[in-house]
């Protein structure tokens, strides 16, 4: 087998290395040969199983738990409730704001506050076992009314001693008295995208001698995760350790706290390895998905069509538990008005507990919500102005320099409008009626009901935003280390590669300040340093930077005596494929020759400037840098069945550099797809707090025949000046806009409002 | 058990009664791998060959193999056979599905949404079922609806379908481009010897529909003899629509979707109703339009 896979390497010429070239991951063939270790495939000598009972009610008080039951059935190793943790302070105490779910309870002690809520685990010798002695712990519930309508949080009775309001941001900007001579209004509803990662949670915790544990998880936060394990399980940080294994999907966080504890918790008490698979259907319980918004929007403009004001009042549906929906929040509000100028705003944004599923945090959470009310207001503008949908967003187009409705200046790149003139440069698909040889998939798919005849085409538009790093005063710092020996570097730093390519992107920055080819990226524990979560867009900015830094101090360490020898400074040598060359390309030496079989390192910190809270009317300079995007979606609608297929989507957006191009593209891809899933399919639906079908056959998620042909019309690339290498993060962006644009396509199609995501297929059928 | 042939098969059922026949597995294996369900034995049919193909018989009639999976089904020589049941195969999910699923576990299956039912129901197909005892024949409305259902040491071998050499649909609305379950679904079979049109529908109840004065109605409408000409229209438009109408209202009662929790009497459709009687009023329309093409 190795002959073979070696053969083809052989015949293709060495591929380019460092930035701005697309050199493929170093995991990608041990993933497509399915060979590549998750934490599901982990093993360990005398391993127990665990199991959680989760609560099958919405809303509910604990009366009692009686476990005698589970602990009398044979091969049972430990059994625990909420009883056997440190109590802790049920509003979250004095917890750092970082710690996100502090007052969501590791298992419920007296009240469930959303169905699937964890009440109480199991270890045992079996799987089944598990199983079976959970399903047996006897749960007396009292049944309570669960609060599930989020317009009933503000005057229903408090689900929490912390109150159902979880944050309210009343921004005011500008003169609340213009009236604007066009006025539209509209009302938009967003459903519950799940993040529905391809390999559920999974995960290993071993006991170790001095009391403490080690976990083998899937996460995405390592220092984060680990930090609050051992807070829950009132142990010192230093005694938990955690050592990430491949991460199966994840769109920001991935393994939810309570799966974490109990799985040490298990492994503490029984004094054995523990590992823990958990089902689809638990998985869907247990970590938190996007939160269900309502939003209804005025927007004002004079008669050309440039914005006067904008009013919006937003509700989002937080779940039962506060997790981040501050922050989220946060991002609904500052862009609640998108990428345009406007003098005066005034938006009403909450966000609220109910006794949903959990919510957590999604590509572009917040933003995502907002762009689908401000783009179909913006449509609907145009087409109140009888204006076309591009030149509308054309006029009101944001540019740098200009403010946010929080009153932050847009200093980045803000290049909106030459992402639209790109967009509206590449050709529209054929329509496959004008060349009939074209085969032609109709909505429904093939083999489907299809008719030609009711098909519409509709093409939309939308723009929109997302900020970069923790927004509103959140500290962003990584570190990493680099190392030189032989002919080889080594990347050590604690940044999680969750799919979104980090690793490659750490081994091209050394391989482009270092000159060597042969780069290692050393996999992650928590005993490295802290690089922070692989989340919202940041490990190419601070962990990038921190790589960055470590390998130029490595590089000045490696020439300076060099530089000394030949009587020349630092700067006028430079490093290429393993060798040391002067300016002028008379001196020159091999790196392992440099080095004298000495191993050179370095570790550096990244700490981008910090921010500032939104004050009590949303004003501040909240966030470090923001990324821009445009997209074209192209839609067949079957006008009679409701059908959507979305033919073509093109993408236009603003990456400040482009750091590995063929990478990003496949982000992008990959991000509007996911927006795709939120505009046509993706919706955890629930009735009363419990949802449907806890399934991949009821939660529809995208395959490859719903999503579109993605083209790229272009990828701006002007660099933003504080960024590392002056790159932005694209893995958000598209996802955020790609279901406005969608909408907007069917909007076209059909004539309908459009007003509800996913877009029920009732919604748009016309006539 | 891994029976060889079917009389093993048959015998061994006979002896334990209580254990599950499985043949592709892909709705029972999920079920006991989630912990849902544990027999007391699996039969295993998968060795039994003679039950992946089909023979005819007499009288113009296929006799299906229980085994004969639907990626067989899809095939060009069965679909110029049965073209619905074809059709029928060809959605009924991704090909990991289709490669192993089969025609007899759809039907002992019966989920509400099982593709290849709508249209055994309008072929009015008769499933053999095989005992120690001997062999019965069964109408597959009977054995879906509950009527004469499978009796302990039964199994579904064989599938008789009347062959009727001529136009038959089958349309599924799903809400997607990828293989999904049907939101509704709609078989259409005409019969020109017997100038009938036969149609089921799926999905909308826990068995497939047949709107009997719909279909009787339709097939006094349809001009037989122009059927298959050139530039003929056998049906007007208006009458075409006029069936979707008919069978939609015969499917869907007023009451679809409503919380029967709330006890209050039915005030006219619902919503949910009306949404799903013009999805499979258009797909009613469009299957007839197609079978008289």
């Amino acid at each position: 087998m190795t002959d073979q896979l070696d053969r083809p390497a052989e015949s293709t010429p060495a591929p380019a290395y460092g930035l701005g070239n697309s050199p493929l991951r170093t995991d990608a063939l041990p993933k497509a040969l399915g060979i590549y270790p998750y934490a599901a495939d982990l093993w360990a000598e005398g391993l127990l199983w665990g199991a959680v009972l989760r609560s099958p009610h919405p809303h509910a008080r604990i009366v009692s738990i009686d476990t005698s039951a589970a602990l009398a059935i044979p091969g049972v190793h430990a059994v625990v409730t909420a009883a056997d943790l440190p109590a802790q302070p049920v509003d979250g105490g004095t917890a750092p704001p970082s710690d996100r779910g502090a007052e969501r309870p590791v298992l419920a002690a007296d009240v469930v506050r959303h169905h699937g809520e964890p009440v109480a685990a199991v270890a045992a010798d079996h799987p089944d076992t598990a199983r079976l002695a959970a399903a047996s712990i006897l749960v007396e519930y009292q049944l309570l009314e669960p609060l599930t309508d989020p317009e009933q949080a503000f005057n229903g009775p408090a689900l929490h001693p912390n109150g159902n309001l979880l944050r309210h941001l009343p921004l005011r900007h500008g003169d609340q008295e213009a009236v604007g001579e066009v006025v539209v209004e509209g009302l938009y509803q967003v459903g519950r995208q799940d993040p529905a990662p391809i390999g559920t949670e999974a995960g290993l915790a071993v006991p170790r001698p001095d009391g403490g544990v080690e976990l083998h998880l899937s996460s995405t936060d390592p220092h984060g995760d680990r930090d609050r394990v051992a807070a829950r399980l009132g142990l010192e940080p230093d005694r938990v350790r955690l050592v990430v294994t491949g991460v199966p999907g994840a769109t920001a966080d991935r393994e939810e706290l309570s799966f974490q504890v109990v799985l040490a918790l298990l492994a503490l008490r029984s004094g054995r390895p523990v590992k823990m698979v958990l089902t689809r259907e638990e998985s869907f319980q247990a970590h938190g998905g996007r939160r269900p918004a309502l939003l209804r929007y005025r927007h004002h403009a004079d008669a050309q069509g440039t914005l006067v004001k904008v009013e919006a009042q937003i509700l989002l549906d937080g779940g039962a538990y506060a997790d981040v929906s501050a922050e989220v929040l946060g991002a609904a509000t500052a862009f609640a008005v998108g990428p345009y100028v406007c003098p005066n705003v005034a938006v009403d944004a909450w966000a609220v507990r109910t006794n949903n599923p959990p919510a957590g945090r999604m590509r572009g959470e917040g933003a995502l919500q907002s762009c689908f009310a401000h783009e179909s207001q913006m449509d609907l503008l145009a087409a109140r102005l009888g204006l076309d949908p591009l030149e509308i967003r054309r006029r009101n187009a944001m540019t740098t320099g200009d403010s946010l409705p929080t009153g932050q200046a847009v200093t980045c790149p803000a290049p909106v409008g030459t992402l639209l003139e790109a967009l509206d440069e590449v050709p529209l698909p054929a329509l496959p009626l004008d060349d009939p040889d074209t085969p032609w998939l109709l909505p429904g798919g093939p083999g489907g009901a299809g008719d030609p005849a009711a098909v519409r085409r509709g093409i939309g538009y939308s723009v929109g935003m997302v900020h970069m790093l923790g927004a509103e005063g959140a500290d962003e710092v990584s570190t990493a280390t680099v190392r030189v020996s032989g002919d080889h570097a080594t990347v050590i730093c604690a940044a999680v590669d969750a799919g979104q390519g980090f690793a490659t992107l750490a081994r091209q920055i050394v391989q482009s300040v270092l000159g060597v080819s042969e780069v290692y990226v050393a996999p992650v524990d928590s005993d490295q340093s802290i690089a922070g979560p692989s989340a919202r867009g940041r490990h190419t900015w601070v962990s990038g930077g921190a790589v960055e830094k470590a390998a130029l101090m490595v590089r000045h360490q490696l020439l300076q005596p060099i530089a000394a020898d030949f009587g020349m400074s630092v700067e006028l040598l430079s490093i290429a494929d393993g060798k040391i060359t002067s300016y002028d390309g008379v001196l020159g030496m091999p790196v392992t020759e440099a080095l004298e079989g000495k191993e050179l390192w370095a570790t550096a910190q990244c700490r981008p400037h910090p921010t500032e809270p939104l004050d009590e009317a949303g004003q501040g300079d909240a966030f470090v840098s923001i990324a821009f995007c445009a997209m074209r979606a192209v839609v067949d609608v079957d006008i009679e069945l409701g059908a959507v297929r979305v033919v073509d989507v093109t993408v236009a957006q603003d990456v400040g550099r482009a750091l590995n191009p063929g990478q990003i593209e496949d982000r992008i891809e990959a991000a509007v797809a996911h927006g795709v899933g939120a505009a046509l399919l993706e919706d955890l639906r629930t009735t009363a707090g419990v949802p449907h079908d806890l399934s991949l056959t009821g939660y529809r998620l995208p395959t490859s025949l719903d999503t579109p042909e993605v083209r790229i019309a272009t990828l701006v690339e002007e660099r933003d000046v504080v960024a590392t290498f002056g790159a932005k993060a694209v893995s958000a962006v598209p996802a955020v806009v790609a279901p406005a644009a969608v909408a907007a396509a069917v909007r076209a199609a059909t004539n309908l409002p459009i007003g509800r995501l996913p877009i029920p297929p009732q919604d748009a059928v016309a006539g | 058990m891994l029976p060889t042939s079917l009389a093993e098969a048959v015998e061994a059922l006979g002896t334990s009664p209580a254990a599950v026949p499985v043949a592709g597995g892909t709705d029972l294996m999920e079920a006991v791998n989630a912990g849902r369900l544990r027999p007391a034995a699996l039969l295993g049919l998968g060795r039994i060959t003679e039950l992946r193909g089909w023979r005819y018989e007499d009288g113009g009639t296929a006799v299906l193999g229980a085994g004969l999976t639907l990626a067989r089904m899809d095939r060009p020589d069965f679909a110029a056979l049965i073209p619905a049941l074809a059709d029928a195969a060809r959605t009924a999910g991704p090909p990991q599905t289709r490669n192993v699923g089969t025609l007899g576990g759809n039907i002992a299956t019966a989920a509400p949404t099982g593709d290849t039912l709508p249209v055994l129901t309008a072929l009015e197909a008769q499933v053999t079922l095989a005992g120690v005892g001997g062999t019965r024949d069964v109408p597959v409305s009977h054995l879906l609806t509950g009527l004469d259902p499978i009796r302990p040491g039964e199994l579904l071998t064989w599938v008789r379908v009347p062959l009727l050499h001529a136009p038959q649909v089958f349309l599924k609305a799903t809400g997607r481009s990828g293989p999904a379950r049907a939101t509704a679904s709609v078989a259409l079979v005409l019969d020109p010897a017997r100038r009938g049109v036969r149609c089921a529908v799926g999905a909308v109840a826990p068995v497939p529909l047949r709107p009997l004065e719909a279909e009787a109605w339709v097939a006094g409408c349809i001009d037989w003899s122009a059927r298959g000409e050139e530039g003929a229209t056998p049906i007007d438009p208006a009458a075409a629509a006029a069936f979707g109408e008919y069978v939609a209202t015969a499917c869907v009662p007023d009451g679809y979707g409503a919380d029967a929790a709330s006890g209050l009497p039915p005030q006219g459709p619902t919503a949910a109703a009306l949404a799903l009687r013009r999805t499979v009023a258009v797909l009613a329309r469009r299957a007839l339009g197609r079978a008289l093409k």
